[in-house]
């Protein structure tokens, strides 16, 4: 049979009736996305623990979260913070000393700690956010040594030494799975969130301020009050998935969350994804977790991995500044599943 | 009284130091816009530098920046010519190149680590650890020379930017770079003469540093912090407030670590910071800062 032959199928005469989510492969692709990851820690009784998996995963949406928010400051509105890892720590420090003393759970309490972060934003903000250009990076800088000075030596919160938690009473097999369940949530969130400003009247005045924020302000925009709710927003989910990490890990300590090199990572992810994208920041994390499990696993995990994460900095900077969304759009390359704005 | 100004001569020898320290830092920022992020860690390399030749060859801190000066106004030039021009058209020229130090801040961090460890390091020549007796007063010899040398370089400097056309040139670049060009100033030259003679001058403190202070390589971002500190209260860009800054806030931080305890000394810096930032954004010589 020639190709001439074949009955071409009959698309004109049968009307789609499937609803709109439905034709569009974006929202199926989501959907099965998130059957799957909802479904995979379940899988647990079919195939043994995997444990290293689970752990792997809930540090990808985590990392999510903290580059889907940074994003909104340091993407969006294109404010440079180098001291989101403070938002870090307070999510961390609050759900725990809740745990220590009245044995709230953090799953419970990191709302509240998420909150408790957006109003320090705000404050900080207030300050830190009278200027602009350069002068603010430098703040949100020392505000970060600032908090690692005064954590190191507040003894009510154990000082330098730490704090730790009890874990939530599991077996060992099991342990991993609500901080799974707890980070997808928190990444989910992230992401909406971002997604969601992004389509919004409030992220076009952030994205005018990033491109000319004279001429945002000349345009009517209250510059002042939107970027400090910008601050405030994206540190919200920094701290909701601060007070999942700290839990998971047992123990509080200044050098888990405050540190340049946590500020470092959040800041790569969403430069090598692509700043002010939606989903630059989501595919940066998931790259950027990969390449560090890789590097552990190669080299051991030693000071060349920050090397490596600043090698590879300078290499995006100077090349592909847009990230890899970023450039992929601009080139009209850009898979749909990728193009949420 | 006695003790105020035992505590004011001790906040004074270090002042001279963290004028030099921040003077290649507001240096750069003025002819250039960078916020380079990477100083404090070319401050250390010089501290290595030092320290290798001076626990290797036995040749004087004092002596080695003879060749430390040169060596780092060479790497200036030669990252300056590798990195920035690229970055020049960019419409966010004052984030990409924040970026770009902090990156480079990172990897030369990081290479420090592998090759040296993170061991706490310090040159010992044999005047670090003497003291000049004034009556009832001491004065640390170390600090002291480290603050006249510290003086006389940045006297040196001050010539250099008045008396040579290539200071000149600096000069006009910093007062309006699209200015400069039209009256016939290689602006983009000039601007990595600058940054080699930021880095030289980095070069400098780090001999200073190594004697001292101790040295690690991730100590470089309390460095910066204080630094940028610094030259935020000056106004960013001005030499003549860097030199103010770092008097006032040595000062500052000498007696708050003796009301509070040496632990809260950085705090002066940090909390200075803010204030600055809620009271006079602009510093005390800076003009009000633009987005660029």
């Amino acid at each position: 049979m020639t190709r001439a032959e074949t009955p071409l199928p009959d698309v004109a005469t049968a009307p789609d009736t499937r609803p709109a989510w439905w034709r569009d492969p974006r929202t199926v692709g989501l959907a099965a996305l998130v059957a799957v990851l909802l479904l995979i820690p379940l899988g647990r009784p079919l195939i043994g623990p995997y444990n290293y998996t689970l752990h792997v995963m809930l540090v990808t949406f985590m990392w999510i979260a903290i580059a889907s928010s940074w994003n909104i400051i340091g993407g969006y509105a294109g404010y440079i913070s180098l001291g989101h890892g403070v938002f870090f720590a307070v999510g961390g420090y609050v759900s725990g000393m809740l745990l220590v003393y009245y044995g709230i759970s953090p799953f419970v309490t990191a709302p509240l700690a998420g909150a408790v972060a957006s109003v320090a934003g705000l404050l900080v903000g207030l300050i830190s956010l009278r200027t602009r250009g350069p002068a603010f990076i430098i703040s949100t800088i020392a505000l970060l040594l600032m908090v690692r000075l005064w954590f190191d030596n507040w003894d009510f919160i154990g000082a330098s030494n730490g704090l730790s938690l009890p874990l939530p009473p599991l077996s060992r097999e099991w342990l991993k799975v609500p901080f799974y369940y707890a980070m997808l949530l928190a990444a989910a969130g992230a992401v909406y969130l971002s997604y969601r400003i992004r389509h919004s009247k409030f992220g076009l005045g952030l994205r005018a301020i990033a491109s000319d924020e004279v001429r945002a302000e000349v345009a009517g925009i209250d510059v002042r009050r939107y970027k400090i709710m910008a601050f405030a927003a994206s540190a919200f989910f920094v701290a909701v998935v601060g007070a999942f990490w700290g839990y998971s890990l047992s123990y509080l300590r200044p050098t888990v969350f405050l540190t340049i090199a946590v500020a470092a990572e959040m800041v790569l992810m969403v430069i090598i994804g692509g700043r002010g994208t939606v989903a630059g920041p989501v595919v940066g994390a998931a790259l950027l977790v990969a390449l560090n499990e890789a590097s552990v696993a190669w080299f051991g995990g030693t000071e060349l991995n920050i090397v490596v994460v600043g090698g590879l900095m300078i290499i995006v900077l100077l090349f592909f500044p847009e990230g890899i969304v970023g450039t992929l759009r601009d080139r009209g390359r850009l898979p749909r599943t990728l193009d949420w704005g | 009284m006695t003790a105020n100004v035992q505590l004011l001569i001790l906040g004074l020898t270090l002042g001279g130091v963290y004028a030099l320290m921040a003077s290649g830092l507001t240096l750069v920022f003025g002819v250039m816009h960078i916020v380079n992020l990477a100083h404090a860690v070319f401050i250390f390399l010089g501290a290595y530098l030092t320290y290798f030749a001076f626990t290797e060859a036995g040749i004087d801190p004092f002596l080695s920046l003879l060749v430390t000066m040169p060596i780092m106004f060479g790497l200036g030039v030669l990252l300056y010519r590798l990195l920035f021009p690229r970055l020049e058209g960019s419409h966010r020229f004052v984030q990409a190149t924040v970026l770009l130090t902090f990156s480079l801040a990172l990897t030369i961090e990081g290479t420090l680590a592998f090759l040296f460890t993170g061991i706490f390091r310090t040159t010992t020549p044999s005047y670090a650890t003497d003291a000049i007796i004034a009556g009832p007063y001491y004065v640390p010899a170390a600090q002291l020379y480290a603050s006249l040398v510290s003086l006389l370089l940045l006297g040196l400097l001050g010539m250099f930017l008045s008396f040579t056309r290539t200071g000149y040139a600096i000069r006009a670049t910093m007062q309006n770079r699209t200015a400069a060009q039209i009256v016939g100033v290689n602006v983009r030259r000039t601007s990595g003469i600058a940054f080699g003679v930021g880095l030289a001058l980095a070069g400098a403190s780090g001999a200073l540093v190594s004697f001292l202070f101790t040295f690690f390589p991730s100590g470089h971002w309390q460095w910066i912090a204080l630094l940028l500190s610094l030259i935020v209260l000056g106004g960013l860009g001005s030499l003549r407030g860097a030199l103010v800054g770092a008097f006032a806030l040595a000062v500052v931080s000498v007696f708050v670590a003796d009301w509070f305890g040496s632990t809260w000394q950085p705090m002066t810096f940090f909390l200075a910071l803010f204030l600055i930032l809620l009271v006079r954004p602009q510093g005390l010589f800076g003009q009000p800062l633009e987005a660029r």
